[in-house]
């Protein structure tokens, strides 16, 4: 049998996670009960919408979304490499004879998956639940969650990776990860709030913080696919 | 093929291993010695799993490089945990690893069936018993076909006819061109068909040899060792 490739190595290592959550159910099933919950209870705390606020309850109901995700992720990543501590798997991985940033790369789809998961969850009961008005928006609001999901995985992985070294990694990763992620935060709340009150696409797309979204995915994809050997070392 | 010179392992004020000197030819060695005298540190640095803080491992004259996929192909490992993902069954994780090493496909299913496991291909590892984890873990470590092969306690929780086993995969695994270190407790199994040992002591060689002749197995292997 010849040896696969990059790609195929990745692919088979992210999909064995995903087999693996699918049976033990025990990374998605937190992360959603947490947005389900956190979204339900904040959503007897928004104010109702009326002339005079429709900005701010605009910016309230992003912030609601995005910090809701933001900490149901972070649950998510923190189990990252759990799977692989269960019964000493990491020393079998770190052996196998496969570059390390496929390591990271299929790290960071499995996570991608899970987000994308609960967004697709927590996307529509939020609308139902704060009844967003998103009008013919929904596709640049895709485009922005997908940019944010980006970062917030490469960040996540990387960090859960580090974290993951360490007997306190339940507390170091929201520690590393936190101040790492509030630029991502900032401009995902300041664009969905655009999207919130009536903005399209080239509008959300020509403000300053799409562009640092993009800028910050490259630069942390980059980073975790370079670093990722030298933090599992 | 392994040459090991001075080689010391410190975990913060723990020194493990303490000048390291050892020749590894080709064939099984076995490695000895008391809890604590460093078997598990050495494989573990051998593999790469493990920083030295001084000293050099080399294979076939260049250092080793465990951070290059090149070494990493040559090497099976399982230490003391199985190293298996426990909500996959013994097959998927077989074949997810021959696939990584680019192993011939029946290879999974031969191991499985060598070491006795042909009827637990489908049971999730984690739901195996102790020693028949131990044999999966053994196969784990052989599905990519290793040329060095790192074995921490491979007879730990077996009974007699499933330690007959592993040896027996063992002896089938062995050829020309191929080293294995094994670390066990179980000295009189592996002595039965080992080609040389080393015994440990406090992070030390205390001696290593090959056996001259293989009637002198069943005698205390520093008896035989020619240091």
């Amino acid at each position: 049998m010849t040896e696969a490739g990059f790609v195929t190595k990745t692919m088979w290592l992210a999909a064995k996670d995903l087999r693996i959550e699918l049976r033990a159910r025990d990374t998605l099933a937190p992360m959603l009960g947490f947005a389900a919950t956190v979204a339900l209870v904040l959503a007897f705390a928004l104010p109702e919408a009326s002339s005079g606020n429709v900005g701010v309850v605009a910016y309230v109901q992003a912030g609601f979304m995005w910090v809701t995700v933001l900490f149901a992720g972070l649950i998510g990543f923190g189990r990252t490499f759990e799977v692989e501590r269960a019964e000493g798997a990491l020393d079998s991985l770190l052996l196998v004879p496969v570059d390390r940033s496929a390591l990271f790369v299929s790290k960071a789809l499995s996570n991608l998956a899970f987000i994308v998961v609960l967004e697709m969850v927590l996307l529509p009961l939020s609308a139902l639940l704060f009844a967003y008005d998103l009008g013919g928006s929904w596709g640049a609001l895709v485009a922005v969650v997908a940019l944010v999901d980006l970062g917030f995985v490469a960040v996540g992985t990387l960090y859960a990776a580090l974290a993951a070294q360490t007997r306190s990694r339940e507390l170091l990763l929201p520690l590393l990860a936190l101040p790492a992620l509030v630029p991502v935060f900032i401009a995902a709340l300041e664009l969905t709030a655009d999207l919130l009150l009536g903005a399209g696409f080239d509008a959300v797309a020509a403000r300053g913080w799409f562009g640092i979204l993009v800028a910050f995915d490259v630069v942390f994809v980059t980073a975790g696919v370079l670093l990722f050997d030298a933090v599992l070392d | 093929m392994i040459v090991v010179e001075g080689l010391r392992v410190r975990f913060g004020r723990t020194v493990a291993l303490d000048g390291i000197e050892l020749c590894l030819e080709e064939g099984i060695t076995g490695l000895f010695g008391p809890n604590g005298s460093g078997k598990s540190t050495l494989l573990r640095a051998v593999a790469g799993l493990v920083s030295p803080s001084q000293g050099s491992i080399t294979f076939e004259g260049a250092p080793v490089a465990p951070s290059q996929e090149a070494w990493r192909r040559l090497v099976g490992y399982a230490g003391h945990e199985s190293g298996l993902y426990p909500n996959l069954t013994v097959s998927e994780n077989l074949e997810l690893f021959g696939r990584l090493y680019g192993s011939d496909s029946e290879r999974p299913a031969s191991l499985l069936s060598q070491l006795g496991l042909e009827g637990r291909s489908g049971t999730q590892a984690g739901e195996l018993s102790a020693g028949l984890k131990r044999r999966a873990a053994v196969a784990r470590a052989l599905v990519g076909e290793p040329r060095l092969l790192l074995l921490d306690e491979p007879y730990a929780n077996l009974d007699d006819d499933s330690a007959a086993l592993v040896s027996e995969a063992l002896v089938a695994w062995r050829e020309p061109g191929r080293s294995a270190l094994v670390a066990t407790h179980g000295a009189k199994k592996l002595k039965a068909f080992a080609d040389a040992g080393v015994i440990l002591r406090r992070g030390r060689v205390v001696t290593q040899g090959r056996y001259r002749d293989p009637s002198h197995r069943r005698r205390p292997f520093h008896e035989t060792a020619a240091p």
